[in-house]
């Protein structure tokens, strides 16, 4: 994998991680924000696992597993929290 | 090259980066996580009006700046594993040391946030959403500890040229590991700190 492409993908992990901070700070966290910050999660997670674990290249099984791990876990926390909110 | 040979070369790796067993200790990892998290969802569940109130005491800045240094000690260590594979042995080390400094980071920010709780007279019997903080992100913090060890270990083979562009399978080893780490705390920093 190329440097620059891990520099882009570095750059992109920490401009969400700033968003995700911001919308922490600057908003009233309803549902959708909720939403929003899983969402933001879970594009992270995606790039580490495929880029910088180096997955993308693996078969689709270890990445399946990885994935659907992440998937999951924001899963039930996104049940959790709807259910607050409700 | 034969349309084969660029077939092959695009095929699927069977396994994932480094040694299998690790990859197995990930996902055992990766479990324990997934209860923790999901333990810490459905409690708050019950107690939202106390989670809300305590998640604002948190000290969020230091929880972005965490972030920020395991994102970067992960993108250190893939370039660490991109060096070695154009040989570049010293470079290489040099990553896996700023990988280390991060975790160095981490781990102050930490003990500053710790100091400030502890200070303020606060501990895991304060109330149901400080047990979780503190088991959660302790239980993390001792994650980082190990995964600094595994990447000192790999620092120093790879100062002596103990990795070559053929054979780096323990370097992908630790990276695999340290990688795991981040991704916990991607989850882990929003639940704990952001979402409300």
């Amino acid at each position: 994998m190329s440097t620059h492409f891990l520099n882009v993908i570095w750059i992109a992990l920490m401009v969400a991680t700033v968003l995700t901070s911001f919308i922490g700070k600057n908003t009233a966290m309803g549902a959708g924000m909720v939403v929003i910050v899983l969402l933001i999660s879970a594009i992270k997670g995606w790039l580490i696992i495929e880029d910088f674990m180096a997955l993308r290249r693996v078969k689709f099984l270890w990445r399946g597993i990885m994935l659907g791990w992440l998937l999951l876990t924001l899963s039930v926390i996104l049940l959790a929290y709807w259910l607050g909110i409700k | 090259m034969s349309r084969s040979l660029q077939k092959e070369g695009h095929k699927p790796l069977p396994y994932p980066p480094g040694d299998f067993a690790i990859w197995i200790l990930i996902l055992v990892e990766l479990s324990v996580f997934f209860v923790l998290f999901a333990a810490y969802a459905f409690t708050r569940l019950m107690h939202l009006e106390l989670f809300n109130e305590m998640q604002r005491t948190l000290d969020a800045d230091a929880g972005l700046l965490n972030t920020l240094l395991l994102i970067s000690g992960s993108w250190c260590v893939a370039r660490a594993v991109a060096a070695i594979k154009r040989t570049l042995c010293r470079q290489s080390a040099h990553w896996l040391l700023a990988a280390i400094l991060s975790g160095v980071g981490f781990l102050v920010v930490k003990y500053f946030e710790y100091g400030a709780k502890f200070s303020a007279g606060i501990n895991l019997e304060t109330n149901l959403f400080y047990t979780f903080y503190l088991s959660l992100t302790a239980f993390h913090a001792m994650h980082v500890v190990l995964g600094m060890i595994i990447l000192a270990f790999v620092w120093k083979k790879a100062m002596t040229d103990g990795y070559s562009a053929n054979d780096h399978g323990g370097m992908e080893t630790g990276a695999s590991y340290w990688h795991m780490v981040d991704l916990v705390w991607i989850i882990l920093f929003p639940l704990v700190y952001v979402m409300r």
